[in-house]
């Protein structure tokens, strides 16, 4: 068996490289293809869409990948459940619902100024994502039993899609502006996009790598852990921060994309075995890859047109677990 | 033979209960229990299955909400920080599942958490001790192995791994032999000698009433009270055993050693045929 | 002296006069956007904006369109920038356009006017919108015809109801707009044309706009002509219920094809070929 640490360094240091080389390669692709590249110094528009617009999309979408993988390994790991999702405490049908009651309250009317819908939808998208990992947590009523904040955060997720569609009922107009802000897409993130989403990674990222004890401590049941002197209760209660703050950083950028923080941690797990402080860091660089790759694939197959992100990401990311789960069950190991 | 209870803690107790009562469910489950275990001694804990072994034991490791007292170490368990509890107290629960994806080595080094600063790297005690532990139950030699890839024995000699990494004056564990063929089985008996020569207190629930006999306490538990509690080389403990077994074994003598072997139902207890 | 002052004259003079040769207009988000000169190069990712481009004789600046623009056919070879949802921010900067027209539920009017386009996010609903919408085109463009186009589809709907013979006035119509059903209600666009036509609506008004209504509804009010595409058409005696309605039993059904679907869902310039179609089978069912 390979020394699981340096596996884990390699890993690290290969993601790293891809996501250099997807970077290079975004820059590279798009609608208008590899001649902007080559016009870039005499072409000013040719040069503003390698640098105002690829880069930045590109970036942005290793940043939310970032953060969607970050906030699925918390995830898993808090809830020791596999199928665990950044989603799952009602971070997504609260950021809809932020959308929708900003989109009624503000948004379309004409008395509107344009940045404070921009700033507002923004915002909404992520206080909605906050307020809704918050209810779940009240609805638990605390931290303590995994499961009862599994089942709150199902019940949110309803309630609050259904609150969601009651808004989209009595203000129909919103329906389009919601559908546009909610679908996935990193066609609309720039530089301030980005230092946004960096403002949310790195903070994220060294709390969740402080708390990764808890997290393992977690893998051998509550009553270890709590014998083990890890106190469960705020460090289980900051990690749920964690969790709602990255996911409602990516969500307000890049909608809602499935996948990336389900697969990116099954997808490190699958090549090493280590302890949740490594796995939350390259959980994050696999996300980050992902979705980078998912955008520059998006923006190359059909190219001038573009594919919807978020179908590479469940092509990608699905087909290589189902090739993994295939492979196990050829080995004949359990799935 | 109860100990009476004290309202000070006994100094040469490593864990001294006072009046414990724990309800699950609503129900009472242990019903105001009062015990003394002595410092290096290992005391095994015996009875039917529901008598409340594992929930006493749990109580007694602080993690169970519980009335009445613990006291370890002569200090009232509520009142001992977190991580010094955890650095005295070792525990080793039944049915540890879920770590499938760490290595035997990285599941023994959680042991350490209780001595680990606050993010520091393992330092070369913590590895020492991980080494100690692992080769003290035959798994070094695989400590790279992620516990998904072996056998339920080898999974449960990592878990009692961890639990020794630990290094704690008190060891509380429940099932320690889960899965254990007989050669580990003794190996695990051998361990838990050198514990208590070293002057670690070892309480453990056993189901193998074979082992259970071998240690030097027993705490006879049924229906969530103690029916004896004192040496286990003694009649009285054989008869308590005998009893709340329904008398359907017999401890006896094989050498110098207690076995018990299973009784068929004597004819005056034998129920009416179906 | 006196021709240096006559110089900083001029200069002033052109300063002075400059900002009267900018157009300024104020779109739907209240922001008010200033072009220097009239705009050549227009990029719409709306198809009542693309129509209404057209119909104010601008079709040879668009330089590209959202993939559902679909009408005049000189657009559809046009590039094509995405739809309104998911518009191509590379595509629609490449063709250095320096006008872009978007609805304003759009998401990438504050993307592409923080990368320095020119933005005018208009998205008409209503009637009024259309006549609305076509002043600011017409501003934008410098079309001084732009009154004069609405004048012409207002007489064209007003000729479409003088063409309905006068039973049509009683008649009570469902017009069904997509699968769910969602209904065209009176408020909606659709609904005002009807109401132009003088036909009556069976979906109250406090409805709404697109309701979603329960298909019993539709056999409560028993309506006297239904209104329905041609994709949504089928099976329509199947609905429960439906089958004892007077209208699906003699057949008083309108089937419009999708030509004519895009023609009667977009509020835009065709408003007048939108109540024509409507008119035309009003009168044949009236029979």
């Amino acid at each position: 068996m390979p020394d699981q640490h340096r596996l884990a360094r390699w890993l690290g240091a290969l993601l790293l490289l891809g996501a250099t080389l997807a970077l290079l390669l975004g820059a590279g692709v798009g609608s208008t293809g590899f001649e902007s590249v080559l016009n870039a110094s005499s072409d000013p528009v040719a040069w503003q869409i390698i640098w105002d617009i690829r880069l930045p999309r590109t970036l942005g979408a290793w940043l939310a990948g970032a953060l969607l993988g970050l906030a699925g390994a918390v995830a898993q790991g808090l809830f020791r459940n596999p199928l665990a999702d950044p989603f799952l405490l009602g971070s997504a049908s609260g950021a809809s619902l932020g959308v929708a009651v900003a989109l009624a309250l503000f948004g379309v009317s004409p008395y509107a100024t344009e940045w404070l819908v921009r700033l507002g939808l923004t915002g909404a998208a992520f206080a909605g994502a906050v307020g809704g990992v918050l209810l779940t947590l009240a609805l638990a009523k605390g931290v303590h039993h995994t499961l009862r904040l599994l089942l709150a955060g199902v019940i949110v997720g309803v309630v609050l899609g259904a609150v969601k569609d009651l808004i989209t009922i009595a203000v129909p107009d919103i329906l389009q502006a919601m559908q546009a802000f909610m679908l996935g897409s990193t066609g609309f993130v720039g530089w301030t996009a980005c230092g946004v989403m960096a403002a949310t990674l790195l903070p994220a990222m060294a709390v969740a790598w402080a708390l990764s004890q808890v997290l393992d401590g977690l893998t051998l049941g509550e009553a270890t852990a709590h014998s083990l002197g890890l106190p469960l209760a705020p460090m289980r209660a900051a990690l749920v921060a964690v969790l709602a703050l990255a996911t409602g950083s990516a969500v307000a950028q890049t909608g809602l994309i499935a996948f990336v923080g389900l697969a990116a941690p099954h997808l490190v797990r699958s090549i090493v075995k280590t302890t949740h402080g490594r796995l939350i860091a390259l959980s994050a660089l696999m996300g980050g890859l992902l979705l980078m790759v998912a955008d520059v694939l998006a923006r190359w197959l059909i190219a001038p047109q573009e594919l919807p992100v978020g179908v590479l990401t469940a092509v990608l990311g699905g087909s290589y677990l189902l090739w993994l789960m295939h492979r196990r069950s050829a080995r004949g190991g359990f799935l | 033979m109860n100990k009476p209870l004290v309202s000070t803690p006994r100094p040469d107790a490593a864990i001294q209960v006072r009046q414990l009562r724990v309800s699950l469910s609503g129900s009472p489950v242990l019903h105001g229990i009062d015990l003394v275990f002595k410092k290096g001694r290992w005391t095994s804990m015996v009875g039917p299955n529901g008598a409340g072994k594992s929930t006493l034991l749990k109580a007694m490791a602080g993690l169970l909400p519980h009335t009445g007292e613990v006291a370890l170490l002569g200090r009232s368990l509520a009142s001992v920080p977190g991580r010094d509890r955890a650095k005295q107290l070792a525990w080793l629960g039944q049915n540890e599942g879920g770590a499938d994806e760490l290595t035997a080595y990285d599941v023994t080094m959680l042991g350490r958490l209780p001595h680990q600063a606050w993010l520091a790297a393992p330092s070369d005690a913590d590895r020492a001790a991980v080494e100690q532990a692992l080769r003290s139950t035959q798994a070094w030699e695989w400590r790279s192995r992620p516990l998904g890839h072996l056998s339920g024995g080898e999974r449960q000699r990592v878990l009692l791994a961890r639990a020794l990494a630990v290094q704690a004056e008190v060891l509380l564990m429940d099932e320690p032999l889960a899965n254990l063929d007989p050669p580990h089985q003794s190996d695990w008996l051998d361990m838990v000698r050198a514990l208590v020569s070293e002057g670690k207190t070892v309480v453990s629930v056993l189901h193998e009433l074979g082992m259970a006999l071998q240690s030097q306490d027993v705490v006879v538990v049924q229906a969530g009270r103690v029916m004896y509690a004192g040496a286990t080389a003694s009649p009285d403990a054989h008869r308590a055993i005998e009893d709340v077994f329904d008398r359907r074994l017999l401890v006896q003598a094989v050498g110098d050693q207690w076995v018990a072997l299973p009784q068929q139902g004597k004819p005056a207890e034998s129920k009416g045929r179906a | 002296m006196k021709a240096l002052m006559k110089k900083l004259m001029v200069v002033a003079l052109v300063f002075a006069v400059l900002p009267a040769w900018a157009i300024q207009v104020r779109d739907d988000r209240g922001v008010t956007v200033t072009l220097p000169s009239p705009p050549q190069r227009i990029v719409s990712t709306l198809p009542s904006l693309t129509e209404t481009v057209c119909e104010l004789g601008a079709c040879q600046r668009l330089v590209g369109v959202d993939r559902y623009s679909n009408f005049p056919a000189s657009v559809r070879s046009l590039p094509q920038v995405g739809g309104g949802i998911d518009p191509n921010v590379e595509a629609i900067v490449a063709l250095k356009p320096d006008l872009v027209l978007m609805a304003v539920s759009s998401r990438g009017v504050e993307r592409l006017e923080s990368l320095g386009l020119k933005v005018v996010a208009l998205e008409p609903k209503s009637a009024v919108d259309v006549q609305r919408v076509l002043g600011v085109v017409g501003q934008l463009l410098e079309a001084r015809d732009a009154q004069r186009v609405w004048r012409v589809i207002d007489a064209g709907v007003h000729a479409a109801a003088q063409s309905l013979p006068p039973k049509a006035k009683s008649m009570r119509v469902y017009f069904e707009v997509n699968q769910g059903p969602y209904a065209a209600g009176q408020s909606s666009f659709i609904g005002e044309t009807l109401a132009r036509l003088g036909v009556q609506n069976i979906i109250a008004a406090e409805l709404g706009p697109f309701p979603k209504i329960n298909p019993e509804y539709v056999v409560r009010a028993n309506p006297d002509l239904i209104m329905i595409g041609a994709r949504n058409a089928d099976n329509l005696a199947q609905r429960p219920g439906w089958a004892a309605l007077q209208a699906i039993r003699d057949k008083r059904i309108c089937v419009f094809s999708p030509e004519e679907s895009d023609v009667l869902v977009r509020p835009g310039p065709r408003m007048a070929d939108a109540a024509r179609i409507m008119a035309h089978c009003i009168t044949k069912q009236a029979r």
